[in-house]
């Protein structure tokens, strides 16, 4: 708690301060993610770099380009001043999920709490359960949740089927997303652009006029015109998977994106795209949460907070300064201490 | 002769293998068959032979103009082989799996009289051939066809030269029970001859019709034998549909059709054949096909009708350099059997080939059978022959029942075939889910797509969207609170 204190005390603190006293208070590291303590402490954050700053105003720009004009977040808009405090949008306690077919455990009691516009990172080992996090987040029906809650948007997650959860407004971009043949990728997105334009009592969209909607998307993503014609997936190479996740976040919107290894098989330039495009989409109201090995994402898509994963627990929760010890020693420097 | 050498490596033993050799038996006259109580009679289906003889009864009167010879050969041979031909049960292989009772155990009546035109429709752009009950009965737009195409009757056909090219392939092959019954009882042939160095632009549209119908339940089943002879000739090139449709979904009929393709070197036949008969029908085809060296066919098979619908397509190579491209996809929606049999011999070298097979059964008494034969003969060096089936089983006891099966000979082959049978795929259905879209719009949009990668490759766009919206009709009400 003093800790936090002093933390947010300073905002022009040298990026190392904060971190010997996180390396020396390893039993305090739990306490990070204590959500009862969450509300004393984002009022540190909006003020942290000059990173966050930049991040403000490219939000500035491309604002419009949410998706769906959502009658929730788009009143609010109006008055974009420091003071309404940011909302709790997701409220993971003591999440526990086994595997659906052999009920081997693999979240053992995570705890999480993100705040509207914040990006967090989770990081981890192989195996470590990050994944897996992500998809028992989406209701995805390899995993079965065992214990604890989720609370997205004020509402209990685990009572929702994965559309209603996306409808919610929670995406996931896949790992390896799955190949569709037979079924286009406009209309693809125009079936799941329409279901949220339902959600909303909005009028659903012909293929002429939604054809007019998406075109300017593409460029967002760095993608030729011809990429809508393709069958979902199809053929096509990692990176223009990775391109093909975010169009459809970029198209449908979302106040929580977990971009899961959104890094994964993407070389420097397409990283970059997607990098670009990730941060072209954040505004003040939405949220990543990104998983990821390796720190070059987070170079290109600053985190509020990486935690790193072990086990299936979160184990400890930091700024950047984390992920630059893990590049240099590796996750024994992080367990160890 | 070659095929003929390794016979007995093939482990076939009820199958008509095609072989060159015809029984030792000359084809008599149709008086032979009539009276049945000859030697031949230990073989001799009685069922049939009534059958045929009913069927010969009802051709129009020969009186007047004797059949064109290729015709008059036809009919010949064809009553031959029923002779020893017995209506075939599910103990021989190559209808383990299809029960064709239904059509035995009903009232057979030919259709004497050449029906009339009223209420089929005539707007077409693309030139046509309409047959109903197996007879040519209309033709629209053949103008546009270039200089030196035949499209029409054998009867009306005045050039001798092409008469004589038809007499060479006419009964060349040796099908089924009900080749030979079709060769009994068409009623003319139609012919469509593409002379040599002759592109035909336009596809030629040929539309079925079967007018004569009993009502569901009367056990009437008008029989109709259209025949169709498709002759290009080097270097030629043609795009032909076939198009069955159905006039009322209760009717009761029997199309019983043969379709044969001979393709000259060089050739090329691009051949869409769409199935929409009624649900109460029975659909028998035969699609023969012989290429020549360099030679293309291609065939687009997209079959939703019939109570029974089966489809026998036998591609034979009888040159170097062939590609052969077979795409099918068949649809159950209700107690309906789908079936094709297809076979691909290969006795030349370098022939390409691929073939895909698809099939949903959408009704728990629904059925689809499948088995595709290709033989890669000891000549046959350096194939390259694949072949995929998958289907689709949306019901609880929907059957499907496929034996693909590849018989290669040649030592120097490049040959894959693979079949999966399924539901749909969860991690598919959960990435719709995961954008938001429900779990019945997902279902509907991978039923729809996994008929989409055959019926994408239908060279016209027009019909691409009239099969499109035909299945979706089909499959709307099958997924309603599914």
């Amino acid at each position: 708690m003093a800790l936090l204190l002093h933390f947010s005390c300073s905002p022009p603190s040298p990026p190392l301060s904060p971190l010997p006293s996180l390396r020396n208070s390893p039993s305090n590291s739990l306490l990070f993610t204590v959500p009862a303590l969450r509300p004393h402490r984002f009022r540190s954050f909006p003020s942290l770099s000059a990173q966050t700053q930049n991040r403000h105003s490219l939000t500035a720009t491309n604002a419009s380009l949410s998706a769906v004009e959502s009658p929730v977040t788009s009143p609010l808009d109006g008055h974009d001043g420091e003071s309404p405090p940011p909302k709790l949008l997701l409220q993971v306690k003591d999440l526990r999920a086994v595997i659906a077919e052999s009920k081997q455990e693999i979240l053992k009691g995570v705890n999480l709490v993100v705040y509207e516009g914040e990006v967090h990172a989770i990081m981890g080992k192989n195996g470590s359960g990050k994944s897996t996090f992500s998809k028992v987040l989406v209701g995805h029906p390899d995993y079965e949740v065992t214990g604890g809650s989720i609370i997205f948007k004020g509402e209990n997650l685990l009572d929702m089927e994965p559309e209603e959860r996306s409808l919610a407004g929670l995406f996931m971009s896949f790992q390896s997303p799955v190949e569709i043949p037979g079924v286009s990728n406009i209309d693809f997105l125009n079936m799941a652009y329409n279901a949220r334009r339902r959600k909303l009592g909005l009028p659903e969209l012909g293929p002429i006029e939604f054809y007019g909607y998406i075109s300017p998307k593409l460029d967002l993503v760095n993608m030729k015109i011809e990429f809508l014609n393709r069958n979902v997936n199809e053929g096509f190479s990692g990176g223009e998977r990775k391109r093909n996740e975010i169009l459809q976040l970029a198209v449908l919107g979302a106040d929580l994106a977990i971009l899961d290894e959104i890094d994964s098989g993407l070389d420097v330039d397409a990283l970059e795209d997607v990098a670009k495009a990730v941060n072209g989409l954040l505004t003040q109201k939405n949220s990543v949460l990104m998983i990821t090995h390796y720190i070059r994402l987070l170079k290109s898509i600053k985190p509020t907070y990486i935690h790193i994963m072990e086990d299936g627990r979160i184990v400890k929760t930091g700024d950047i300064t984390i992920a630059k010890i893990l590049e240099k020693d590796g996750y024994k420097a992080i367990s160890a201490a | 002769m070659a095929a003929s050498i390794l016979s007995p490596h093939l482990h076939i033993t009820s199958t008509p293998v095609t072989l060159p050799t015809r029984p030792s038996v000359r084809p008599k006259s149709r008086v032979s068959i009539r009276t049945s109580s000859t030697p031949h009679a230990s073989l001799s289906d009685p069922f049939v032979l009534q059958l045929a003889e009913t069927l010969e009864d009802s051709l129009p009167s020969s009186s007047a103009s004797p059949p064109p010879p290729p015709l008059q050969k036809l009919r010949d041979t064809s009553s031959q082989s029923l002779i020893s031909t017995p209506w075939p049960s599910r103990k021989d292989e190559p209808f383990r799996f299809t029960d064709t009772s239904f059509i035995k155990h009903s009232q057979i009546l030919p259709i004497s009289h050449p029906p009339t035109l009223s209420g089929i429709s005539t707007d077409t752009q693309l030139p046509n051939l309409v047959i109903i009950d197996g007879h040519l009965v209309y033709f629209s737009n053949l103008s546009e066809l270039p200089d030196g195409v035949y499209a029409g009757s054998l009867s009306s056909l005045s050039s001798e030269s092409i008469m004589e090219r038809v007499s060479e392939f006419v009964s060349d092959f040796e099908g089924d029970l009900f080749w030979s019954l079709n060769g009994v009882g068409t009623p003319d042939l139609v012919l469509v001859y593409v002379p040599a160095g002759c592109r035909v632009e336009k596809p030629l549209h040929l539309r079925y019709y079967s007018v004569e119908s009993g009502d569901v339940g009367s056990e009437k089943l008008p029989i109709s034998n259209p025949r169709v002879l498709v002759l290009v000739e080097k270097g030629g090139e043609i795009g032909i549909i076939e198009e069955y449709v159905s006039e009322d979904d209760n009717k009761c009929y029997w199309a019983n059709s043969v379709t044969e393709v001979v393709i000259g070197e060089g050739g090329k036949v691009s051949h869409s054949y769409i199935q929409s008969q009624s649900s109460s029908a029975a659909h028998i085809k035969w699609t023969s096909v012989r290429q020549e060296s360099t030679s293309t066919y291609e065939l687009i098979e997209i079959s939703t009708g019939g109570k029974l619908s089966r489809h026998n397509v036998h591609v034979q190579q009888v040159g170097p350099d062939t590609v052969t491209e077979l795409s099918t996809f068949h649809l159950s929606v209700s107690d309906q059997t789908q079936d094709l049999h297809s076979r691909l011999v290969l006795d030349y070298p370098r022939g390409y080939s691929r073939q895909l097979h698809k099939c949903i059964v959408a009704h728990s008494l629904g059925q689809a059978v499948f088995d595709g034969n290709v033989k890669v003969n000891r000549y046959a060096q350096q194939t390259d022959a694949g072949q995929l089936t998958r289907s689709l089983l949306l019901e609880p006891r929907a059957t499907v029942n496929v034996k693909p099966n590849l018989q290669i000979i040649a030592d120097d082959v490049k040959c894959s075939h693979g079949a999966a049978i399924s539901d749909l795929e969860e991690n598919q259905l959960f990435y719709f889910q995961a954008r938001g879209i429900d779990l019945e719009t997902a279902r509907k949009a991978l039923i729809f797509s996994f008929g989409a990668e055959v019926i994408q490759r239908m060279p016209y766009p027009f019909f691409r969207k009239k099969v499109e919206n035909h299945i979706k009709e089909l499959l709307e009400p099958k997924l309603k609170g599914s």
